[in-house]
């Protein structure tokens, strides 16, 4: 194999360490810095829902409240296994159109065959773009950005043939999207359950397990974790599988939410979860980013766009505030290294 | 750790050695042998070919041509883990290390310990005894050390480089290679770092040699037994240090051989 050395990507690793137990006094600072960060993002999250609940009397319902996380679910699922991606400094913008494409080869076996058989054809259809991402990256080595953005082009009109063009309605799958569990007299949404799970799932993988350690060293600096005998391929072949899984997940979470699939179903998700994973810590730049993080920021973005409803806000100020938080974070992260560069000097 | 010998053979046989990319001869036919104990300054100037005969040898590049022997056997290393596995440990002239960790986190690097039982079947790490040994191995080094729980970026270069070697040093081996463990080193810095890589190889009760690049020949001079010298690739000198003089050392780099 070839031994030029690492990764398609370069350059040195960034500041935010997975589980380095901080004691150390610059360790300390450090973390300070990214609590503060997280702290931050709270903070929004709960000054947004003050603020909705002062200005309008059906924010704060359990209602509406539940219907924030349903629709915060699927970005949430899918963004949990981005955040997983660009800590390893890859990414996969093709996941909205996999799961337009998972969801049409679900809707038209489904119709055909039955609900079992197209589950079993959108975890296929989803495994096989998590498969082709992952092959064009790790054996052809493209740049993860370019492979997953023609697959986004590719699936979109691949789904679009499937269906042939129009929608394809979807009866009786309830599961998933709509059933709800009640819990201390609130209705708990499947959906949420799922997202819940997911976060779990990934936070566990990344925080505490070999895998995730070597996932950050991976992205902080290929060149090291190569020299160290980390198998990259193996291991970035392992995050597009599992970004693979969440596709299969949420596209079913769509079908049976919406009960129906459409040639644009899925369309700008994959910039939803992108945006909800920088906004939530993660770097382009690799070695940052935690799955609460990106779960809180997706909770900020829902909020927004829940709130922005209530309050009867033209929609198109739901887009400029979602660019704006984008904006302010892209800042605070490049002002937050600054800090510690100069720290560094210190 | 044992590995598989041959008796009398010596701890590191190189036979015909070359790397070629493209045209380049980066390394080109280089033949020596190591015995245990032995400290080899290899010297040479900028791209002579020293860094990619360490390469070579820790798995890190595949060469073109050769044969490399430890103990007798023939070794073919297509990746770093399958060097290191043979008790190759390498500190690279970029260091390799990861700045967003800790130190027990780079001393583990790419040989995480997982916990025992249902845990480590599903690769949950055991930090606290990655920490523990880490910070054994850290307390019996002779050089005063940055602290254990501080993130690598925070570090300066000469604590870079001493807990780049010290990872070297904690994982031991049977050959030992040091590419520039001095560069960028204040004269304090540098001493203690040499110190502390002679002490390595007379600490140890099993077999071991190490190889040493630098660009300083006094460091050079200062702990190793025998010199390489590389020129354009070839190697054109193989001297004990006893035999020769810093003059003829220079001749050999410069190739205004006398
Ligand atoms: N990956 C590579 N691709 C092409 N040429 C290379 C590569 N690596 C090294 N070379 C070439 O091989 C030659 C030897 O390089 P090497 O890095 O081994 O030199 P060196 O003796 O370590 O130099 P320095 O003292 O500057 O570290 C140089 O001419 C270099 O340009
Ligand atoms: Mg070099």
């Amino acid at each position: 194999m070839n031994t030029r050395d690492a990764d398609p990507g370069r350059g040195n690793g960034e500041r935010g360490s997975p589980g380095a137990p901080a004691a150390g006094v610059m360790s300390k600072l450090v973390s300070r810095v990214r609590f503060t960060a997280m702290q931050a993002r709270v903070g929004v999250l709960v000054l947004l829902c003050v603020f909705f609940t002062i200005r309008s009397p059906f924010f704060f319902t359990s209602t509406n409240l539940v219907n924030v996380l349903v629709n915060g679910a699927v970005i949430g699922i899918i963004g949990s296994a981005m955040t997983l991606l660009l800590v390893a400094r890859q990414v996969d913008v093709s996941v909205g159109s996999a799961i337009g494409f998972a969801g049409a080869v679900f809707a038209v076996i489904a119709r055909d065959y039955g609900m079992a058989w197209g589950v079993v054809g959108a975890i296929a259809a989803a495994m096989a773009i998590a498969g082709i991402n992952a092959v064009a990256i790790i054996k052809f080595r493209v740049n993860s950005i370019l492979t997953t953005l023609a697959t986004l082009v590719a699936f979109r009109g691949a789904s679009k043939l499937v269906m042939d063009g129009r929608a394809v309605r979807v009866e009786g799958f309830r599961f998933l999207g709509r059933t709800r569990f009640e819990v201390g007299g609130i209705e708990i949404p499947v959906a949420v359950i799922v997202l819940l799970l997911v976060v779990a799932v990934f936070y566990v993988l990344m925080r505490l397990t070999k895998y995730g350690q070597q996932m950050y060293a991976i992205g902080a600096n290929p060149q090291a974790a190569r020299l160290a005998g980390i198998p990259l391929e193996r291991q970035v072949g392992i995050a597009f599988v599992l970004t693979g899984a969440t596709v299969a997940l949420a596209s079913m979470i769509v079908v049976s939410q919406v009960g129906a699939v459409s040639p644009t179903t899925g369309e700008r998700m994959e910039f939803l979860a992108l945006t909800g994973v920088i906004v939530g810590g993660a770097s382009l730049y690799g070695g940052r980013g935690s799955v609460i993080g990106t779960l809180v920021a997706i909770l900020i973005l829902a909020v927004l766009d829940n709130g922005l409803v209530l309050l009867q806000v033209q929609s198109f100020w739901q887009e400029v505030s979602r660019g704006v938080l984008l904006l302010g974070a892209v800042v605070f992260d490049q002002l937050g290294r600054r800090e510690a560069e100069v720290r560094m000097d210190v | 750790m044992t590995y598989v010998t041959v008796p009398d053979a010596p701890l590191l046989e190189i036979r015909g050695l070359s790397k070629h990319y493209g045209t380049i001869r980066a390394l080109d036919d280089v033949s020596f042998s190591l015995d245990r104990d032995e400290i080899v300054g290899l010297l040479g100037d900028n791209g002579a070919g020293k860094s990619t005969l360490v390469k070579c040898l820790s798995g890190a590049v595949i060469p073109t041509a050769g044969e490399v022997y430890l103990h007798g056997d023939r070794k073919v290393f297509s990746t770093p883990a399958e060097a290191r596995d043979e008790g190759i440990e390498t500190v690279y002239q970029q260091l390799a290390l990861v700045d967003i960790f800790d130190i027990p986190a780079n001393f583990y690097l790419g040989r995480e310990v997982v916990r025992d039982g249902w845990r480590g079947m599903l690769g949950i790490l055991n930090r606290r005894l990655m920490r523990k040994r880490a910070r054994a191995a850290v307390e019996a080094l002779p050089a005063r050390f940055p602290n254990l729980d501080a993130d690598i970026e925070t570090m300066s270069g000469g604590q870079r480089q001493v807990v780049a070697i010290s990872r070297a040093g904690f994982w031991g081996g049977r050959l030992l290679l040091l590419d520039e463990p001095t560069a960028a080193l204040g004269v304090k810095e540098a001493a203690a770092v040499l110190e502390m890589i002679g002490a390595m190889v007379s600490s140890t009760e099993t077999d071991m040699a190490m190889i040493v690049i630098s660009h300083n020949m006094e460091h050079v001079w200062s702990i190793c037994t025998r010199l390489l010298i590389l020129r354009q690739g070839r190697l054109v000198a193989d001297l004990p240090k006893s035999e020769t003089t810093r003059q003829e050392v220079v001749a050999h780099i410069t190739g205004a051989t006398a």
